[in-house]
C-alpha cells in the first residue's frame, strides 16, 4: 500500500458478492426454467402416452386425437414463449450484469499505481456501492435509488435483492412465514449445502401458532406433515413441540413457555436474514462497516483524542468519525515517524527534525522556510518561543 | 478473473436466443421444441387426413421422448457450466469476508455514521442525493452548513468554466486567514487570469500588463522571483511560441486546473474541515488491504494460539503512505513502547532521543547516562523533554 502498489488482495477480499449475487440471481432464473420445462413437457409426455394407449386399445376417436394433440402443440408452444420471455427479460439481462461486474473489477486489475486517477474514480464508485448496500440495510430505498441513479451504478448495486429481503421480512413482522418458506423451497439445496435450519424453524413456528390457537388436531396433522421428516437431526425439538399440546399458551414452564414466546418471529427475522446473506456470501455486517473498521484501526492514535494534538486533516480527529473510532482498536507501530506541525511532512535524514531551546520539534524545511522571511529568527506557532535559526538542535530518531 | 469471464461466455454461448451464437452438444432448446411442434403439426394432419395408424401414435410418444432428452441435455450442459462458473468464482474468492460482532450498533454510533454520510454527500457537491437521504433518515444538518457546501460547488463551477471572479471574492475576503496559513491562494488566483489574457488569440498585452499592474504587484513581498518570470513571460507571446520557450510551464492547463483542489482545500480549512472527504480516506483505507492485514495477523494469532495481550491496539502494523500519515508517533528504539504523557520522549545532550523510562534505566551513578547509539556520555538532567 505504502509503495504505490494497488494491493490487490485486498480490494479483492471485499468482492466476493459483488460477483456472486448477479449469479446466485442467474441460478434462480435457471431453476424457474427448469421447473417449466418440466412441467410442461412432462404433461405432454402423458397426453401422449395416453393417446397412444387409447390407439392400442383400439382407433381411437380421430376428433378427440386431434384435440389432444391440439393441446400438446399448446403447450409446446407456451413452453417455448415461456422460456424466450424468460431468457429475453430476466435471464440475459442478469447475464450482463455478471459481465459488468467482472469487467468492473477487471478494470482494476489492469491499475498499476494506488495513485492513479482510474483508481481514485474506482475507489469513488466503491464507496458509493458501499454506501447503498449500508443504506438497503436500513431499509432506505429512496436514497438508495438516488444514489445509483445519480452515480449510474445500478447495475454495480442490489437494490431489487434487498427489495426481496424486505418484503420477506415484513411478512414474518406481520406473522406470516409463507412468503419465507417460498424463499426455503426455491433454494432448497443452496441451503442444505449451506446446513440451514431456517425452513424447520418456520415449520415449527406455524405449528406453535396452531398451538398457541389450540387447534389441537391440525397442529398434529401439520407436525406429521412437515415436522416428522426433519427426525433425523431435530428430534428433540419435535418432541418438546409434541409436548408443548399439552400446555396453554399461559404456561410458566420452560422450555414451553420459551416456544410461545412472540420474540421467536425476531429471530426468525434476523435467522432467514443470516441465510440470505450467507447465500450471497453477503457478509453480516454492512460492506461500509467492514471498510470503516479496517480504515479507522489503521489511523487510530491516542493523539487523536488529545486537543492539543488533533490534526483538522486527519479523519480520526473529525468528532463524528472519531466517535465511531470508539469501538476499533488502536493502531499498532513498532517504528517512530515524526509529522512536522508545520509542514505536515514527514522528516527523515533529507529533512531532520530540529528543536527549540524548548524541546518543540519541526522539520527543517520549514524551520529554514521561515527563517528566510524572518532575518534567520524563527518562532515555535506552539509555544510563541522565538529565537535565531543557529540555536536550534538537530534532533536524531533512530 | 479470466478464467471467470471465460465460463460466463461459455454460459452465454449456451442459453443464448441467437442461433450464431447459441452453441452447445445438446441442440439448442428452441430447436428441439420447433422440431417436436412440426412433429406434432405432422401428426394432427395425419390423423385429420385419416392417414395415422396406431404404432405412429407410438411413435409419437417416443419422438416426445427423445426431445426431451435432448432438451433435458442441454439443461444439463447449461446446470454444468453455472457450476463450473460458481466453481471459478470460489477460486476467484478464496476468502469470505470476516463476521464480526455487530460494529456501530449503538443509538450514538448509529447517529454519528448518519451525520458522516450526509456530510459525505454535502462535501463532495451531490447536494440532491444529500436532501433525499437528509429527508428519508430524519438527520438534522444545520442549513447554514448545507448552505456553505452549495457556495463551495458554485465558486468551484465558476473555477471550471475559467470564472475566477467569485473565488476572488471570497480569497479576498478570507485574506488575513490565508495570510495565516501562507496559502498562494490569491496570488495564484491572479496569476491565472493574467496567464488568460497573455495567451488569449491574440494576444492583448495592454490588459495583461494594466492587470499585473494593479494586482500582481501587491504581491512582490511574497512571490519576488515568481513575479518577475511571469513579467519575462510578455517576452514569448504567443502561445505557440512560448510552448517552445523556456516559459512552456505557464502555457500549462494544470496552472489553472489546480486552482479547484487548491481552492476545496482552504475553504474547507476556513471551515474547520480536512483536505479530504473523511469517509473517503478511511474508506480507501479499509478496503485498500487494511482489513486484509488486519484478518491475516488475527490468523497468524489465533494458529500461534497466543491471545493478543493488547485487545485494544491492532496485532499489526498497517503501513501507510505518507499523506495518510498526521500524527506523529514515536517509538522508544530501546524499549520499543509508543510515548506517552507519562513516559514522554527525551532527548540526550547527543540529540538521540528515547523515552524517559528507557533512560532511567540506563542510567548509572550520579545520573550519568551513556548514549546507546553514540559515545557520548551526558547526565540525566540535561536530558529534554521533546515536542513533536
Amino acid at each position: 500500500m505504502s509503495n504505490g502498489k494497488v494491493n490487490l488482495e485486498g480490494v479483492m477480499l471485499f468482492e466476493q458478492p459483488f460477483a456472486r449475487v448477479p449469479f446466485e440471481n442467474y441460478r434462480k432464473v435457471f431453476r424457474t426454467s427448469q421447473r417449466v420445462i418440466e412441467r410442461e413437457l412432462t404433461a405432454v409426455q402423458a397426453s401422449s402416452n395416453d393417446l397412444a394407449k387409447r390407439a392400442k386399445l383400439g382407433s381411437p376417436d380421430p376428433e378427440e386425437a386431434v384435440k389432444s394433440i391440439d393441446a400438446m402443440i399448446g403447450r409446446v408452444e407456451g413452453l417455448k414463449r415461456k422460456l424466450s420471455d424468460l431468457q429475453d427479460t430476466v435471464g440475459s439481462s442478469t447475464q450482463d450484469v455478471m459481465r459488468e461486474r467482472l469487467q468492473h473489477l477487471m478494470s482494476i486489475e489492469e491499475v498499476y499505481s494506488s495513485k492513479d486517477g482510474d483508481y481514485a474514480q474506482w475507489e469513488e464508485i466503491r464507496l458509493d456501492r458501499w454506501l447503498v448496500d449500508w443504506v438497503l440495510r436500513h431499509g432506505k430505498e429512496r436514497s438508495a435509488r438516488k444514489i445509483a441513479q445519480e452515480r449510474d451504478i445500478e447495475r454495480l448495486v442490489d437494490i431489487e435483492l434487498f427489495m426481496d429481503i424486505r418484503r420477506i421480512e415484513d411478512a414474518l413482522r406481520s406473522r406470516s412465514c409463507a412468503e419465507a418458506l417460498a424463499w426455503c423451497s426455491e433454494n432448497k439445496s443452496a441451503l442444505r449445502k449451506l446446513k440451514s435450519t431456517l425452513e424447520f424453524d418456520l415449520r415449527l413456528q406455524e405449528y406453535i401458532e396452531l398451538a398457541r390457537t389450540r387447534k389441537t388436531r391440525e397442529a398434529i396433522a401439520y407436525s406429521r406433515k412437515h415436522l416428522v421428516s426433519w427426525q433425523d437431526t431435530h428430534i428433540t425439538q419435535i418432541q418438546q413441540a409434541s409436548a408443548l399440546l399439552a400446555f396453554p399458551p399461559t404456561t410458566n414452564c420452560n422450555p414451553y413457555k420459551r416456544l410461545y414466546d412472540p420474540t421467536r418471529w425476531s429471530n426468525l427475522i434476523l435467522s432467514f436474514r443470516l441465510a440470505i446473506f450467507n447465500l450471497n456470501t453477503l457478509p453480516s455486517e454492512p460492506l461500509l462497516h467492514l471498510a470503516l473498521y479496517g480504515g479507522l484501526s489503521s489511523l487510530k492514535l491516542p493523539t487523536c483524542y488529545d486537543h492539543v494534538t488533533k490534526n483538522v486533516d486527519c479523519p480520526v480527529c473529525d468528532p463524528w468519525l472519531g466517535r465511531l473510532a470508539e469501538e476499533v482498536p488502536f493502531s499498532h507501530h513498532v517504528n517512530s515517524t515524526i509529522v512536522c506541525r508545520m509542514s505536515g511532512r514527514i522528516m527523515d535524514e533529507d529533512n531532520p527534525p530540529m528543536a527549540f531551546p524548548n524541546g518543540y520539534v519541526y522539520s527543517r524545511e520549514a524551520l529554514e522556510d521561515m527563517a528566510t522571511w524572518n532575518d534567520g529568527k524563527v518562532k515555535c506557532p506552539r509555544s510563541g518561543e522565538e529565537c535565531d535559526f543557529s540555536k536550534l538542535r538537530k534532533v536524531y530518531i533512530s | 478473473m479470466d478464467a471467470t469471464l471465460k465460463e460466463l461466455v461459455k454460459l452465454e454461448q449456451l442459453t443464448s436466443a441467437h442461433p450464431p451464437i447459441n452453441k452447445g452438444k445438446a441442440p439448442a432448446i428452441s430447436d428441439s421444441l420447433d422440431s417436436l411442434l412440426a412433429t406434432l403439426h405432422d401428426q394432427k394432419q395425419r390423423i385429420q387426413e385419416g392417414r395415422s395408424y396406431e404404432y405412429e401414435l407410438h411413435g409419437l410418444a417416443k419422438t416426445i421422448e427423445l426431445r426431451k432428452k435432448e432438451i433435458d441435455d442441454r439443461q444439463k450442459e447449461v446446470y454444468n457450466s453455472l457450476a463450473r462458473y460458481g466453481k471459478a468464482l470460489d477460486k476467484r474468492f478464496p476468502n469470505a469476508l470476516p463476521t464480526y460482532e455487530p460494529l456501530f450498533a449503538s443509538e450514538e454510533a448509529e447517529a454519528a455514521l448518519e451525520r458522516v454520510v450526509a456530510m459525505h454527500f454535502l462535501r463532495t457537491g451531490r447536494f440532491s442525493t444529500a436532501e433525499t437521504f437528509i429527508e428519508e433518515f430524519g438527520i438534522d444538518i444545520p442549513s447554514h452548513l448545507q448552505s456553505q457546501f452549495i457556495d463551495l460547488y458554485r465558486i468551484l463551477t465558476a473555477l471550471r468554466n475559467q470564472d475566477i471572479a467569485p473565488a476572488l471574492e471570497w480569497a479576498t475576503r478570507n485574506r488575513s486567514f490565508l495570510q495565516s496559513r501562507s496559502s498562494p491562494l490569491e496570488f495564484y488566483l491572479h496569476r491565472s487570469e493574467y496567464i488568460r489574457l497573455l495567451l488569449s488569440s491574440p494576444p492583448d498585452l495592454q490588459r495583461a500588463i494594466s492587470y499585473a499592474n494593479k494586482h500582481l504587484s501587491l504581491f512582490f513581498t511574497t512571490h519576488a522571483p515568481e513575479l518577475r518570470r511571469l513579467m519575462a513571460a510578455l517576452m514569448f507571446v504567443p502561445r505557440e511560441r512560448m510552448q517552445k520557450s523556456p516559459y512552456e510551464d505557464l502555457t500549462l492547463p494544470a496552472v489553472h486546473q489546480e486552482l479547484e483542489p487548491m481552492f476545496a482545500t482552504e475553504f474547507s480549512a476556513s471551515l474547520g474541515m480536512s483536505k479530504q472527504a473523511p469517509l473517503r480516506v478511511v474508506a480507501d483505507i479499509g478496503g485498500g488491504g487494511a482489513l486484509a492485514r488486519i484478518e491475516k495477523g488475527r490468523k497468524i494469532m489465533r494458529e500461534r494460539r497466543s491471545e493478543w495481550s493488547q485487545t485494544d491496539e491492532l496485532p499489526i502494523e498497517v503501513p501507510l503512505p505518507p499523506e495518510n500519515r498526521y500524527h506523529s508517533i514515536f517509538a522508544c528504539p530501546v524499549s520499543k513502547d509508543q510515548s506517552t504523557e507519562q513516559n514522554p520522549p527525551m532527548m540526550m545532550a547527543c540529540g538521540h532521543v528515547v523515552s524517559k523510562d528507557s533512560l532511567q534505566k540506563l542510567s548509572k551513578a550520579k545520573g550519568i547516562v551513556k548514549c546507546p547509539y553514540c559515545p557520548v556520555e551526558s547526565t540525566l538532567n540535561t536530558a529534554l523533554r521533546v515536542y513533536f
